[in-house]
């Protein structure tokens, strides 16, 4: 079996070099901007990328040159999108090839803004994600910057809106974001839409210039000013409804809320959070994979052909992170497996033991084919899903209790036939007859 | 939670910039040239870190820590035979007071034997500026023929504007021949980014040497750049919009674009923005304007006139031609008192023109004002209105502290106004909402109050038809009002009351997937199937006794009746017959407890057919003894 294994492995990796590649190779990235000059007002940004090792190729939106897949194959492993405004994107890519981009397990970030266009719209409702109409903005009267412009647009979000998980929004800080732009709201129909920053009670978005004659898009914490997306397929989205949230001019300014007696902050959290976002959107944060699986009847060190119902069986499988590129034991207390046939027989927790996850427990009685099964899915993780398949027969007919109390009038019965047999048969051929000797 | 508890009456007025005429967008804010004097003081690595820091801060009008240091710097680290070298000691050294680098013969002959039209673009430029840094005499028009003739070979941006730059350091008097429409041309090859920025492709370093070399080119020939009001504008965006710099000759450049677009005799761009914080008090009702260069230093020479002001939403005029004066004449600070106008609060479209100097370029410009105001809510009235009895409303009118739980089955109705403090016109603000907080689940819903002809407030609560955006959770709720708009000053936060909605048809919350989604599951324990109930082990002893008794009679019976075995002779075949008839017996018994059907028959076999044999002979011995008998 190994061999043909081997045999397949060489097969597939001659078809598709680019499994074989090492982790850091995944890094060829294309940023599609409005225009060149954002390379230069979010140079941060993307310069904290480039130290990453990501290979980052500017062009913009409407280059006719774009180009996602050629020949079939992904020419690129993660998408940013930084253009609002776009209305048709050039070359091959339109939000059908984003989609399946998406599909095909790549990454993609889109930040967008006031003068959101129509493709980010429908990227966005292909995302589970509606974003707010043009020339709209998330308006905040009571939690806007000090240096606002004049429509209470440049929003002071609180960092306890963010969402509770450090994988994806980095280690909590209480530094307040700065944010300016378009809002979202989440499709409640896809439970897979993370709101990752959302705004605060007093918030809403709508047109800043015109009076509100119908219910606003978003309001209070619906609004969501970050939202993030991680597809079934491990594919990760974010989208950021302000473009100018990545801006080396948000990232450098001091931020203070409006409202007498606020306290300054000489930096915006901006720069750690799009830090923490990009890594996570970018798979370098959040993945987990399995390693080793074993499993065994306790006592014994290899696994037999077919478990046997009752049997105490001991499994043990090994997790690993990515951490700054390699590959280190995952440290995580909710890992359950699950022994299942159809529906889970038993779910039980695994315990962490050296570098890998083990558990004993008794097999249900139970027989047929059943699965060891792995299926770990937590907020800012990806998808860890094992599943080892294994038969458990009833027991064999010598493997019943041989004497049960109840019965033992039968043994009885039948062993005193036996042993009067026996005694039977050597009187009855050895007796002699008093009377004939007589 | 916040509770106006007073009347609050101060009037804002707040400047923002407007978009609608091509403005300057960016510019080196004073915090902006502070990092950029910080990045170019760094300490010196090399001659070329040192001319970038040295000639860039004195391009900020700056100068370095310790000039005695950094001349030492340049002559230790001076190589005379080295063009470049001598380029970067030599401009170096003359933005530093007392520095000079002493020349020899060989050094002069190398820096004019690198003025050819074998050299590059670079190597003339560094070398004819190294020799009119030392004050060494040049040919300049021999320095023009090479540069022509090398800018046909090099057709590249970067050689060009540094072919403008060698220009700068020729006589005046020299004959620059095609060199000078070289500058429109490279204007020309500018990418217009959406209308807004200008720049090359080559980046923000060739964009800003342009820039410097235009104008310090214009300057010495004293010709006017050929470059449009809208092309300057745009290119002092794309060369300021970058605020992180990257390197040192970034940097470099961008502070000598600086300069010269601050200081040069033809266009000097003028940047307007409202002074400090965007938002000022009724306290001091002064619209405050900042009238700077691209590096915020006060334009002393300008005046500023306001040629209009118009209401956004209702077009009036308000002001005509009224001229501001400048308050203090160093610090550029232009104020006007907005407020003596009475204008009602909202946006105001200003039109404001820079004069007093004819190189200002931008300086018509449109700014956006706005003028806030104060709210207060009056009449504000809570009622519960029962649907089936018409009458009975029961209405109670809330002071402005007043809140307590109450209970609410069917529906209630809430009506306030809200007026400016300072006139007493009713506003209608953009945000009027109502927001009721669930305090268990944190489930808000929020409802937008509109008011009627008479701009008054009515809100009202159907609680029966309301009840999906409840999800018909029953409970206690906050009941908020917010009130704000971009015009107010003192946004509201209302706790109105905590209130006690009661669903009748409650549902069960439904399980939300998303919230479980990312969960543990509940554990699992496998429900062994319990053991059937066994009768008591005394039936089943007693039946086993009553089992074995017949055997028990059977010996006591042969005994009575004088049973024996004196017959038995011990022949090897009696005993092996015996032996393999108990073994036979003990095999059904091992059967029975360890061994399957296939080792049992093998076994039996084995034993089988010597107890056969054993037999046979023994019955044979038998046979053969009663016949002698």
């Amino acid at each position: 079996l190994e061999c043909t294994m081997d045999a397949f492995l060489c097969l597939t990796s001659a078809y598709f070099p680019k499994w074989r590649r090492g982790h850091q190779t995944y890094k060829r990235t294309l940023v599609l901007l409005d225009n060149l000059n954002i390379r230069d007002t979010h140079s941060i940004f993307f310069r904290s990328l480039a130290d990453r090792g990501f290979d980052l190729s500017f062009k913009t939106a409407d280059d006719p040159s774009l180009s996602l897949i050629k020949y079939g194959q992904f020419l690129y492993d993660h998408l940013i999108i930084f253009s609002p405004s776009v209305e048709d994107f050039g070359g091959n890519i339109n939000v059908e090839t984003i989609t399946s981009f998406i599909d095909g397990g790549g990454n993609v970030l889109v930040a967008a803004g006031s003068d959101i266009g129509d493709p980010l719209r429908e990227l966005g409702s292909e995302c589970g994600i509606e974003f707010d109409e043009e020339k709209t903005a998330v308006i905040d009267h009571h939690h806007y910057d000090v240096s606002d412009p004049g429509e209470h647009t440049l929003i002071v979000a609180d960092p306890e809106n963010l969402l509770k998980a450090p994988t994806i929004v980095g280690n909590p800080s209480d530094k307040p974001i700065l944010f300016k732009g378009v809002g979202m709201v989440a499709d409640p129909d896809n439970p897979l839409v993370l709101d990752i920053l959302t705004g605060s009670s007093t918030s809403y978005s709508y047109f800043p210039d015109r009076p509100i004659s119908q219910y606003p898009h978003a309001v209070g914490k619906n609004t969501l000013l970050i939202a993030g997306l991680q597809a079934r397929n491990n594919a990760r989205v974010v989208f950021s409804g302000s473009l100018y949230f990545f801006s080396d001019a948000f990232f450098n300014s001091a931020v203070q809320k409006a409202t007498p007696g606020s306290q300054r902050y000489a930096q915006t959290g901006n720069m750690e959070l799009a830090e923490a976002l990009s890594q996570w959107v970018f798979k370098e944060a959040g993945v987990l994979r399995v390693g080793a699986v074993t499993h065994h009847p306790v006592g014994e060190s290899t696994p037999p052909a077919a478990y046997t119902i009752t049997d105490l069986v001991e499994y043990s499988v090994v997790i690993e992170k990515l951490s700054k590129g390699s590959w280190v034991p995952f440290d995580g207390k909710d890992i359950q497996l699950e022994f299942v046939r159809i529906d889970p027989f038993v779910r039980t927790y695994l315990k962490k033991n050296g570098d890998k996850y083990s558990v004993q427990f008794k097999l249900p009685d139970v027989y047929g084919v059943f699965q060891f099964k792995v299926d770990y899915n937590r907020l800012g993780y990806t998808h860890l899903y094992s599943s080892t398949q294994v038969s458990v027969r009833p027991l064999q007919h010598t493997q019943y209790d041989r004497f049960i109390p109840s019965a033992f009038p039968y043994y009885a019965s039948v062993f005193s036939m036996m042993g009067g047999l026996f005694v039977f048969s050597i009187v009855f051929l050895h007796m002699k007859e008093k009377e004939k000797s007589d | 939670m916040y509770v106006p508890t007073g009347l609050f009456s101060l009037v804002l007025l707040t400047v923002a910039l407007g978009a609608q005429a091509l403005t300057p967008s960016h510019h080196l804010s004073l915090s902006d040239v502070a990092r950029l004097q910080a990045l170019l003081s760094q300490p010196f690595t090399d001659l070329a870190s040192a001319y970038y820091s040295i000639v860039g801060l004195s391009k900020l009008g700056a100068s370095v820590a310790d000039e005695n240091d950094a001349c030492h710097f340049l002559k230790a680290q001076l190589d005379p035979m080295s063009v470049d070298s001598l380029f970067f000691a030599a401009e170096a050294s003359q933005a530093i007071s007392d520095c000079e680098i002493p020349v020899s013969n060989e050094t002069r002959d190398i820096l004019l034997a690198a003025v050819s039209e074998d050299s590059t673009v670079t190597q003339i430029f560094r070398a004819v500026s190294a020799l009119s840094s030392l004050g060494l005499p040049l040919a300049s028009q021999e320095v023009v023929g090479a540069l022509v003739a090398r800018i046909a070979k090099e057709d590249n941006v970067l050689a060009i504007t540094t072919a403008l730059q060698t220009a700068t350091r020729l006589s005046q008097q020299a004959d620059f021949g095609g060199i000078l429409e070289e500058i429109e041309d490279l204007a020309a090859r500018l990418d217009d980014l959406g209308g807004v920025y200008l720049q090359f492709e080559e980046g923000l370093e060739a964009t800003a040497l342009f820039v410097t070399a235009a104008y310090t080119l214009s300057d010495h020939v004293d010709t006017e750049p050929p470059l449009k009001e809208d092309q300057v504008i745009q290119l002092v965006n794309s060369v300021f919009s970058k605020k992180s710099w990257q390197s040192l000759s970034e940097a470099f450049s961008v502070a000598c674009a600086a300069a010269a677009l601050s200081n040069n005799r033809f266009q000097v761009p003028v940047i307007v923005s409202a002074q400090g914080p965007a938002t000022v008090s009724h306290n001091q009702p002064i619209l405050q304007l900042l009238v700077t260069d691209v590096l915020s230093n006060p334009l002393a020479s300008a005046s500023v006139v306001v040629e209009s002001a118009q209401a956004v939403v209702s077009k009036n005029v308000i002001l005509t031609q009224c001229i501001i004066l400048s308050t203090c004449f160093d610090s550029g600070i232009f104020e006007l008192n907005f407020m003596t106008s009475q204008p009602a609060s909202g946006y105001y479209q200003f039109s404001v023109a820079i004069t007093g100097d004819t190189r200002l370029v931008a300086s018509q410009v449109e700014l956006k004002v706005k003028v806030s105001t104060e709210v207060a809510i009056t009449n504000m009235d809570l009622s519960v209105v029962d649907k089936d009895q018409s009458i009975g409303t029961k209405t109670s009118r809330l002071g402005r502290k007043a809140h307590g739980p109450t209970h609410y089955h069917q529906n209630f109705a809430m009506t306030f106004q809200l007026v400016d403090v300072n006139t007493g016109v009713e506003l209608t603000p953009h945000q009027t909402f109502v927001r009721l907080h669930n305090h268990k689940t944190g489930q808000e819903v929020v409802f937008v109050a509109e008011p009627d002809s008479k701009n008054l407030y009515k809100f009202e609560l159907d609680i029966a038809e309301r009840k999906s955006e409840f999800d018909s959770m029953s409970g206690t709720y906050t009941l908020h009002l917010i009130v704000g708009d971009a015009t107010l000053e003192n946004p509201i936060l209302w706790n109105v009351a905590d209130i006690v909605l009661k669903f009748l048809d409650e549902e069960a919350p439904a399980a939300i997937q998303s919230k479980t989604l990312y969960m543990p599951k509940p554990d699992i324990q496998h429900l062994f199937r319990e053991p059937e109930k066994k009768p008591p082990t005394v039936v089943s002893n007693a039946f086993t006794a009553l089992v074995l008794s017949p055997f028990l009679l059977l010996l006591i019976l042969w005994f009575k009746l004088g049973a024996n075995i004196s017959n038995f002779s011990l022949s090897p075949s009696a005993v092996l017959f015996h032996v393999g008839h108990a073994c036979m017996l003990g095999l059904m018994y091992v059967y029975w407890t360890h061994l399957n059907m296939f080792q049992t028959l093998k076994y039996l076999a084995i034993i089988g057919s010597l107890t056969f044999l054993a037999g046979n002979r023994m019955l044979a011995q038998k046979a053969v003894k009663r016949e002698k008998v």
